[in-house]
C-alpha cells in the first residue's frame, strides 16, 4: 500500500501588482501584493496617482470660488464637501446662516449620503459577484441625480452652497418630488436587503473577512461607518455640538460589533434608513425664510434677480468678487469636523486677512481610512482583497486630492 | 433565382464601407475612469443611457482585447506613464475619446501635478466638453466619432515615416 | 478635568516648551517648539485626547509667526467631546520634529504626506518616503516659494510613436 507522504515544498514568493488600472480597485489604488499560494503575506499601497495639488489651489482663489473645487474631492457625495467647507468659512468670519439654509443643507446632505452608500454596497456587491444589487442602486441613484438637477443645476458637480447661505432656494414642488423618491428608496433598500442578508455566498465572503478592533480603530484614525461597525459609538451629528441645526432630528445611530466586512454593509444599510427619516423630518418642518445673509456685512452674494435689476446689488456683487476688493475674513483659523458618509471630513482654514484663503487643508477620510488596509490583508486570501477593499469606499479624489 | 428575390437578398457595396460599418458599431471601449468623470462614464453605462445600443457592452478592462480608449478624468503626473502604456497595449485599429475638460485641457486644475491636455503625447478624435459631461454628450461623442469612422479610407493609413 | 485645567497643567509640567496659547473661534490652540511635541501629547493623551484627527504644516513665510514651518496637530477626547489644536514650531534650516507614530498609528500616513509636500522630516518614522508625487520628484510643492504651476514635470513626457500614420479627418484644424 502506498502510504501518503506530506513534503514541504519550497516556495517562493509571488508578487503581484494589483495595478493603478483595474476593474476592482475603485479608482486609481495601486497594492503590491506578496503571495505565498494564494494566502497574502505583505501588501504595500501606492498612493498618488491623482493628486491635483488641490491645497496649492486653495490659495489662489477665492473664499467662494473654492467651493468649486470642493465638489470634485468626494465626488460620490459632492454636497457634503460644499456644506463642509461652507461651515468652516462660516466659523473662521463668524457668520450665522439663517435657518431654512440649515435645514436645507441637511436634507441635500443625507441625499448625498443616500446616494453615496448606493453605490459603495454595490460595488462591494459586484466585485462579490452580485451585479443585481448595483443596478438596483444604480437606478435609484438616476432619481437621486434628478433631484440635484432640479435644486442645483448639474447632477454631479453642484457648488451648491455658498459662505453664508445657498446658490439659490429649492423650488416650489420639491417635497413632493423628494417624497416620492424616499418612497421609493424604502423598497429599494429592502429589495436589496432580501438578496443579499440571508444570502449564504454572501456571508461567506465577508463574515470574519477584514476585521478590525476598537483599539486599532482608535489608534488609526478611523471614523464613519467603519468605526461604527467596530463598536466605537462616535457620531459628530449627535455626540460633539451638533452643526447646522442637527439637534432638531430625532434620528439613530447604527452600531456593529464584529468589525468585519458583513458589519460595516449592515451598518450602511441601516444609515440609509436613518437618512430616509431625517430627510422625511427635515421636508415636514422646514422653516420658510431667507437663503442668504444680509449683504451690507460684505461676505455673501447678494440673490441673482437684485444684481440683475438693482443698482445696490450689482455694487454688492462687485464688492465680493472683484479682485481688488472681496471679502475681508479676520487673521485666525478654523477647523470644522463633519459627518460625511465615509467618516469625519474636516476643513482647516488659515486666514490672513485678504480675498483668498492663506491655506486649506481637507482632512481626507478616505486617506485616513485606508492605511489600515495593509493591516487587515496580510493572512487573508486573494479573493478576500476585493471584498476589504470595497468596504472601505476608498474615493480616490479625496484619497490623494 | 428570379430578379426580386435578387435585389432582397444580395447587397452591393464597397469594402470600406463595409468594413467602417462593422468597425463604428461595434467599438470594444477600454474605459480609463480616474475621477468625477469615470463615475458619470459608469451612468453612461447603466440603464437610463445605454452605450450597449452601440454595440459597446462589451467592456473588457483589457486593453488587448479593446479598441476605444475613454480617458474620462484627470490624469496626474504619476498616472500618464500609466496611460502611455496601456495606449501602447492596444492594437490597431484604435480610436480616443478624451472625455471631460481634465482629460481634453487640464480642466480647473492648472497646477504642478495635472497633465493639461492627454492630447500633447497621445492622438485624439473626439473631445467630450463638460465637467463632468452629461451622459447625453457622451452620447453625442460616440455618434461623431462612428461618423468619422464611417468617412475613413483604407488609404488613410500609412506606415510611418522613418526618422 | 476640562480643557482650561488641562491646558493649566500642561503649562505647569512643560513651561519651556510652551510658546503661547491662543484661543479663535471658540477653540484653544496651543503652540509649543517643535522638538517637545512627543513629551507634550504623551501628556495629552494619558488626559483623555485618545484621537488625532488630523496633521498638517503650515508655511507661515508671509503669514509670519514663531518660525517658518507649523506643524499642527488636531486632538479630539471623546470622553469629553472637546477638541484641542496643538501646533509645533520647526525652523527652515533644521526642519526636523520627533515622529508621533508610536502614539497614534494613523501619524505614518500624514507625516509622509507632509514630508513629501513639505520638507520636514520626522525623526524615527518607519518609512519616510514621498507618498503623492512620484518618487523623483524634486522639490516641495506646497511651499509658499514653490510656483504653482510647477517646474516643467507636467509636460516632460514622450510623445507616444503610433508606428503608422494616419490622414487627420478632414475639417481638423489644430
Amino acid at each position: 500500500m502506498d502510504r501518503i507522504t506530506e513534503q514541504q515544498i519550497e516556495t517562493d514568493r509571488m508578487v503581484l501588482n494589483f495595478g493603478p488600472q483595474h476593474p476592482a480597485t475603485h479608482g486609481t489604488l495601486r497594492i503590491i501584493m506578496e503571495l505565498e499560494g494564494e494566502t497574502v503575506k505583505k501588501a504595500t499601497p501606492e498612493i498618488g496617482f491623482l493628486h491635483s495639488g488641490f491645497e496649492k489651489l486653495g490659495e489662489d482663489l477665492d473664499f467662494n470660488q473654492y467651493i468649486t473645487i470642493t465638489d470634485r474631492m468626494n465626488y460620490l457625495s459632492p454636497l457634503c464637501n460644499n456644506v463642509a467647507y461652507a461651515l468652516a468659512a462660516e466659523k473662521l468670519m463668524d457668520l450665522k446662516v439663517s435657518k431654512r439654509t440649515e435645514y436645507i443643507r441637511v436634507l441635500m446632505c443625507e441625499l448625498s449620503r443616500i446616494a453615496d452608500h448606493l453605490l459603495n454596497v454595490g460595488m462591494l456587491a459586484v466585485d462579490l459577484g452580485a451585479m443585481t444589487a448595483f443596478l438596483y442602486g444604480f437606478r435609484l441613484r438616476e432619481d437621486i441625480y434628478d433631484l440635484f438637477e432640479i435644486a442645483t443645476g448639474t447632477r454631479l458637480t453642484t457648488s451648491y452652497t455658498l459662505v453664508g447661505g445657498l446658490m439659490r432656494d429649492i423650488p416650489d414642488e420639491y417635497d413632493k418630488a423628494v417624497i416620492k423618491v424616499l418612497d421609493e428608496t424604502d423598497e429599494v433598500v429592502n429589495e436589496i436587503e432580501t438578496l443579499l442578508n440571508k444570502n449564504r455566498i454572501w456571508q461567506d465572503r465577508t463574515k470574519d473577512i477584514g476585521v478590525i478592533s476598537k483599539e486599532d480603530a482608535i489608534s488609526y484614525g478611523i471614523s464613519g461607518p467603519m468605526a461604527r461597525a467596530s463598536g466605537i459609538d462616535w457620531d459628530i451629528r449627535v455626540n460633539e455640538p451638533p452643526y447646522s441645526s442637527y439637534e432638531d432630528f430625532d434620528f439613530d445611530v447604527a452600531i456593529a460589533l464584529n468589525g468585519d466586512v458583513f458589519d460595516r454593509y449592515l451598518v450602511r444599510m441601516e444609515e440609509i434608513r436613518q437618512s430616509i427619516k431625517i430627510c422625511r423630518q427635515s421636508l415636514d418642518k422646514m422653516p420658510t425664510g431667507d437663503v442668504s445673509i444680509d449683504p451690507d456685512l460684505g461676505f455673501s452674494l447678494p440673490p441673482k434677480d437684485e444684481v440683475y435689476n438693482s443698482i445696490e446689488g450689482l455694487i454688492y456683487h462687485f464688492e465680493v468678487t472683484m479682485p481688488n476688493r472681496g471679502m475681508t475674513p479676520p487673521v485666525g483659523e478654523a477647523y470644522v469636523a463633519t459627518e460625511s458618509p465615509n467618516g469625519e471630513l474636516g476643513y482647516y482654514i488659515v486666514s490672513d486677512g485678504n480675498r483668498t484663503p492663506y491655506r486649506v487643508r481637507t482632512r481626507p477620510p478616505s486617506l485616513i481610512n485606508y492605511s489600515i488596509f495593509s493591516k487587515l490583508i496580510e493572512g487573508h486570501m486573494l479573493s478576500d482583497a476585493p471584498a476589504i477593499l470595497g468596504s472601505f469606499n476608498v474615493i480616490a479624489g479625496e484619497l490623494d486630492r | 433565382m428570379n430578379q426580386s428575390e435578387i435585389k432582397s437578398n444580395i447587397l452591393t457595396t464597397t469594402l470600406e464601407s463595409a468594413i467602417n460599418w462593422g468597425r463604428k458599431n461595434s467599438f470594444w471601449p477600454m474605459p480609463f475612469g480616474t475621477a468625477c468623470c469615470g463615475i458619470e462614464f459608469m451612468a453612461v453605462l447603466a440603464a437610463r443611457t445605454d452605450l450597449s445600443r452601440f454595440g459597446a457592452e462589451a467592456i473588457r478592462f483589457s486593453p488587448r482585447q479593446s479598441d476605444l480608449l475613454i480617458v474620462a478624468g484627470r490624469i496626474s503626473i504619476k498616472m500618464m506613464p500609466v496611460l502611455i502604456r496601456i495606449y501602447e497595449q492596444m492594437p490597431e485599429p484604435k480610436w480616443v475619446i478624451s472625455m471631460g475638460a481634465c482629460a481634453s485641457t487640464g480642466g480647473v486644475f492648472d497646477t504642478y501635478s495635472v497633465i493639461q491636455g492627454v492630447d500633447q503625447f497621445i492622438p485624439v478624435d473626439v473631445y467630450v466638453p463638460g465637467c463632468p459631461p452629461r451622459p447625453e454628450g457622451v452620447v453625442e461623442g460616440m455618434m461623431k466619432l462612428q461618423d468619422l469612422v464611417g468617412e475613413e479610407k483604407l488609404s488613410d493609413y500609412s506606415p510611418a515615416p522613418d526618422n | 478635568m476640562s480643557l482650561e485645567t488641562s491646558t493649566y497643567q500642561l503649562k505647569e509640567k512643560f513651561p519651556e516648551a510652551i510658546l503661547d496659547i491662543t484661543e479663535f473661534a471658540g477653540e484653544k490652540i496651543l503652540h509649543i517648539k517643535g522638538q517637545q511635541i512627543l513629551l507634550v501629547l504623551t501628556e495629552l493623551k494619558s488626559d483623555g485626547y485618545n484621537f488625532l484627527a488630523d496633521l498638517t504644516a503650515i508655511d507661515n513665510l508671509t503669514l509670519g509667526g514663531f518660525e517658518r514651518f507649523a506643524v499642527s496637530y488636531h486632538l479630539l477626547s471623546h470622553e469629553r467631546a472637546e477638541r484641542i489644536t496643538v501646533k509645533a514650531y520647526v525652523s527652515e534650516e533644521n526642519p526636523t520634529l520627533p515622529s508621533i507614530e508610536s502614539l497614534w498609528k494613523t501619524a505614518d500616513w500624514q507625516e509622509r504626506e507632509v514630508f513629501d509636500l513639505y520638507g520636514i522630516i520626522f525623526e524615527e518614522h518607519p518609512n519616510l518616503t514621498r507618498i503623492m508625487n512620484p518618487d523623483d520628484y524634486e522639490g516641495y510643492p506646497l511651499r509658499k516659494d514653490y510656483p504653482r504651476l510647477g517646474r516643467k514635470e507636467r509636460d516632460d513626457f514622450p510623445v507616444v510613436d503610433r508606428g503608422i500614420q494616419k490622414k487627420k479627418p478632414l475639417g481638423w484644424t489644430e
